[in-house]
C-alpha cells in the first residue's frame, strides 16, 4: 500500500510559527485527497498537540505517516513529561501557567480533545523523560 | 436546473489581453489558488477551474492586460423599459465632502434610470434575520458555528473550491443587493401591471466578481439581478449629474449602520453577538483554516472580505481607500447608529421565509468529485513523487518557469502538465547531482548525463 512518511520540527515556545505544523498537516493531507472530515479530525489533534508541545515540551518532532486506510501522527518532545496521565486526561485539569492562561489556553481540553477527535491516542511518558503521543485515525470508509 | 463543477469551469470572467501582457509573473505570484501560469514566457493564461474570481491579477498588472468581464458601462437608452438601480454602499464613500446620499441617488435617478433603489435600508433588516437565524441555531443546537457572512462572492467561492467543509456555515440567507433587486422586480411589475422580465436591474459595484454571481450564482436558482456595472465606468457620469441637484425628494432612509457595509467591520457594527470582521484574502484563508480546524466555534459570525478594508478596497473604485474609509466614518458619524428597523416587522417577514435563499449551501457541496480510497493511494504516490523531485530543486522561487512557485512547478511536472527542462536552474542542478547522490530517483536519473 503507498505510503507517505514527514516530518515536521516543531520550536518550544515559538509563539509566532505556533500552529504552522498543524495547517501544513492539514494542507498536506487536504491535497492528497483525504475526505473532509478526516482532514478535520487530524488536523484539529495536530493543533492540539503542536500546542502541547510549543507550551510545555521542549523541541519537538511530528512524524506524520499515512496510507489510504491510516493517518499516525507520532509527537514527541524532550520537555518534562506527564506525572499522572489519567489526571491528564481529565476534561479540565490543566497545568498551563498564569502566562499560557493569559493567552486563553489552559482549559484543561488538550488531551481530552485530541481523544475525542482520534481513533486511539496512546501516550507514554514518565516525568522528567519528554512525551511520546501517537494519536492515530481510520479512514473512513466511502464518499 | 442542475450546475455542476465542470460546468462552472467552462465560465470565463476575467480575461487576459494577450496584445497587452508581456508574460512577466506578478499576477501570477497574486493568484491566491495559483490558478495561473506564464506559457512560453509570454502570455498569462488563467485556468478557470481555479479561479475565485477576487481580481488580484486585475490589481497588479502594470499594463492593464487583465480585466472582468462586467455590464456595459454605455447604459444605451434606457428609457424602452423600466430599469430599477441599486449601489453598494461604496459608492457613498467616492464623492468629497458635502455630497450625501440622497444627492448621489438623485443624480443615478438623472442618469435616466427609472427607479432607483437604496441598499442601506435592507442592510440593516439583513443584520436582524443574521441576529434571528443565529439566536434560534444556537438554542436548536443545528447549525455550524462560526457562520460566515454570504455576502462577498469570493469568499462563497473561495469556500466552495478550497473550504467545501465549510459550505455549511454559511447560512441560507439571501445577500441584501439580491433581496433589494428581488423586491424592486416585485413591486415595479405590480405598479405597472407588467411581468416581473419586464424589469431589469443594475447593481453598480467595485468588485469584479458580482458579474459571475449574477450569471452563476452558487446558492440561488437565478439571480435577481441583471446586470453588474463597475463603479469606476459610470462615476464620471454620475459626477455631472450630481451636480446642482434640486429635487426634494427623500431617497435615502437608512441610519448609519447600513452605510457602514462598505468597509471593513461595517457589516458587524449592527450585530449585539461575538463577532470578527477579517478583511484581505491571505487573512481570509489563514482564518478558514483556523476555522475548519475548529478554533473559532465560539464566534457567532464572521465577516470575511477578501479585499483590504473590505469593499472600498474593490479594484473598480474610484477614490483611494483610506479616503474613502474616511468619507464613510464621517457619514456614519452624521447618521448615528442607532438602529431604525423595526424589530418585530423583520421578525415578521424572517418567519415568512422571506430572508432565504431558494438553495441550500451545502447543495453545492454534493456536486464537488468525491475521492474514493484509490483515489488517496495516488494522491499519496503523487506526493511522493513531488516531494522527490521537490529535494532536487534550489528552491529560488523564481517564476521563470511559468509557474508561482516551486512546489506548483514540481506538482505540474508530476501532473505531465510542465518538464524539468522548464526550471532554469535544471541543467546546473543536473552538474551537482551527478556527484554521487543516489536520492535521484530514476525517472528523472534517464534525464541525467552518463556517469563514468
Amino acid at each position: 500500500m503507498a505510503n507517505l512518511k514527514k516530518r515536521f520540527e516543531i520550536k518550544a515556545r515559538d509563539f509566532v510559527r505556533a500552529g504552522e505544523v498543524s495547517i501544513e498537516v492539514q494542507s498536506l493531507l487536504k491535497t492528497i485527497g483525504f475526505r473532509a472530515n478526516d482532514v478535520r479530525r487530524a488536523a484539529v489533534c495536530a493543533y492540539e498537540a503542536e500546542m502541547n508541545v510549543v507550551m510545555h515540551g521542549g523541541d519537538g518532532v511530528l512524524e506524520l505517516t499515512v496510507d489510504p486506510k491510516n493517518i499516525v501522527m507520532d509527537f514527541t518532545d524532550d520537555g518534562p513529561g506527564i506525572d499522572n496521565i489519567d489526571l491528564a486526561l481529565q476534561e479540565g485539569f490543566s497545568t498551563a501557567t498564569p502566562e499560557y492562561r493569559e493567552m486563553g489556553f489552559g482549559a484543561g481540553m488538550g488531551l481530552p480533545n485530541i481523544k475525542n477527535h482520534a481513533d486511539s491516542l496512546e501516550i507514554h511518558s514518565k516525568k522528567g523523560e519528554g512525551i511520546h503521543l501517537r494519536i492515530s485515525f481510520i479512514v473512513s470508509d466511502g464518499p | 436546473m442542475t450546475k455542476s463543477l465542470s460546468d462552472l469551469k467552462a465560465v470565463h470572467y476575467i480575461h487576459v489581453n494577450e496584445e497587452v501582457c508581456n508574460g512577466c509573473v506578478l499576477c501570477m505570484k497574486a493568484c491566491p489558488t495559483k490558478a495561473i501560469r506564464v506559457k512560453e514566457a509570454r502570455v498569462a493564461v488563467i485556468d478557470d477551474g481555479m479561479c475565485i474570481d477576487c481580481g488580484e491579477c486585475i490589481r497588479v498588472c502594470p499594463r492593464g492586460a487583465l480585466t472582468a468581464i462586467m455590464g456595459k458601462s454605455d447604459m444605451g437608452d434606457l428609457s424602452d423599459h423600466f430599469t430599477s438601480v441599486s449601489a453598494s454602499t461604496v459608492l457613498y464613500s467616492q464623492f468629497e465632502e458635502g455630497i450625501l446620499p440622497n444627492d448621489i441617488l438623485l443624480g443615478l435617478k438623472r442618469m435616466g434610470f427609472s427607479y432607483v433603489h437604496d441598499q442601506t435600508y435592507t442592510n440593516e433588516m439583513f443584520n436582524v434575520a443574521v441576529e434571528l437565524f443565529i439566536k434560534e441555531h444556537r438554542k436548536k443546537d443545528d447549525a455550524s458555528f462560526p457562520l460566515i457572512s454570504p455576502v462577498c462572492p469570493v469568499v462563497v467561492k473561495l469556500i466552495a473550491y478550497r473550504f467545501p467543509s465549510l459550505l455549511k456555515n454559511i447560512p441560507p440567507l439571501m445577500t441584501p443587493r439580491e433581496i433589494v433587486a428581488r423586491e424592486s422586480k416585485l413591486r415595479l411589475a405590480a405598479r405597472h401591471d407588467c411581468p416581473e422580465t419586464d424589469i431589469k436591474v443594475v447593481h453598480i459595484t467595485p468588485c469584479p466578481s458580482k458579474m459571475i454571481c449574477i450569471k452563476e450564482p452558487v446558492f440561488q436558482e437565478h439571480s435577481y439581478l441583471d446586470e453588474a456595472v463597475a463603479l469606476s465606468n459610470i462615476y464620471e457620469d454620475l459626477k455631472k449629474n450630481i451636480q446642482d441637484v434640486d429635487e426634494d425628494i427623500v431617497l435615502h432612509h437608512s441610519g448609519g449602520i447600513g452605510l457602514g457595509w462598505g468597509m471593513s467591520g461595517g457589516e458587524i457594527t449592527g450585530l449585539d453577538l461575538n463577532c470578527l470582521a477579517v478583511p484581505g484574502l491571505q487573512e481570509t484563508i489563514r482564518y478558514l483554516e483556523k476555522v475548519e480546524m475548529g478554533l473559532l466555534n465560539n464566534i457567532d459570525y464572521i465577516e470575511f472580505r477578501t479585499c483590504a478594508e473590505g469593499c472600498l478596497g474593490g479594484p473598480y473604485t474610484v477614490a483611494d481607500k483610506y479616503q474613502a474609509k474616511h468619507n464613510l466614518q464621517k457619514l456614519i458619524h452624521m447618521f448615528g447608529v442607532e438602529k431604525r428597523v423595526k424589530y418585530s416587522y423583520v421578525k415578521k417577514l424572517y418567519d415568512k421565509g422571506w430572508f432565504f435563499t431558494d438553495k441550500s449551501p451545502i447543495s453545492w457541496e454534493r456536486k464537488l468529485p468525491q475521492l474514493t480510497s484509490s483515489d488517496i493511494s495516488k494522491g499519496i504516490e503523487r506526493q511522493n513523487r513531488v516531494e522527490e523531485i521537490l529535494r532536487l530543486l534550489p528552491r529560488k522561487e523564481c517564476g521563470a518557469c511559468g509557474c508561482p512557485d516551486c512546489r506548483t512547478f514540481v506538482e505540474d511536472v508530476v501532473e505531465g502538465k510542465n518538464s524539468l527542462q522548464g526550471c532554469v536552474f535544471w541543467e546546473s542542478q543536473k552538474k551537482k547531482l551527478r556527484i554521487g547522490d543516489n536520492k535521484v530517483p530514476a525517472h528523472i536519473r534517464e534525464d541525467l548525463p552518463e556517469s563514468d
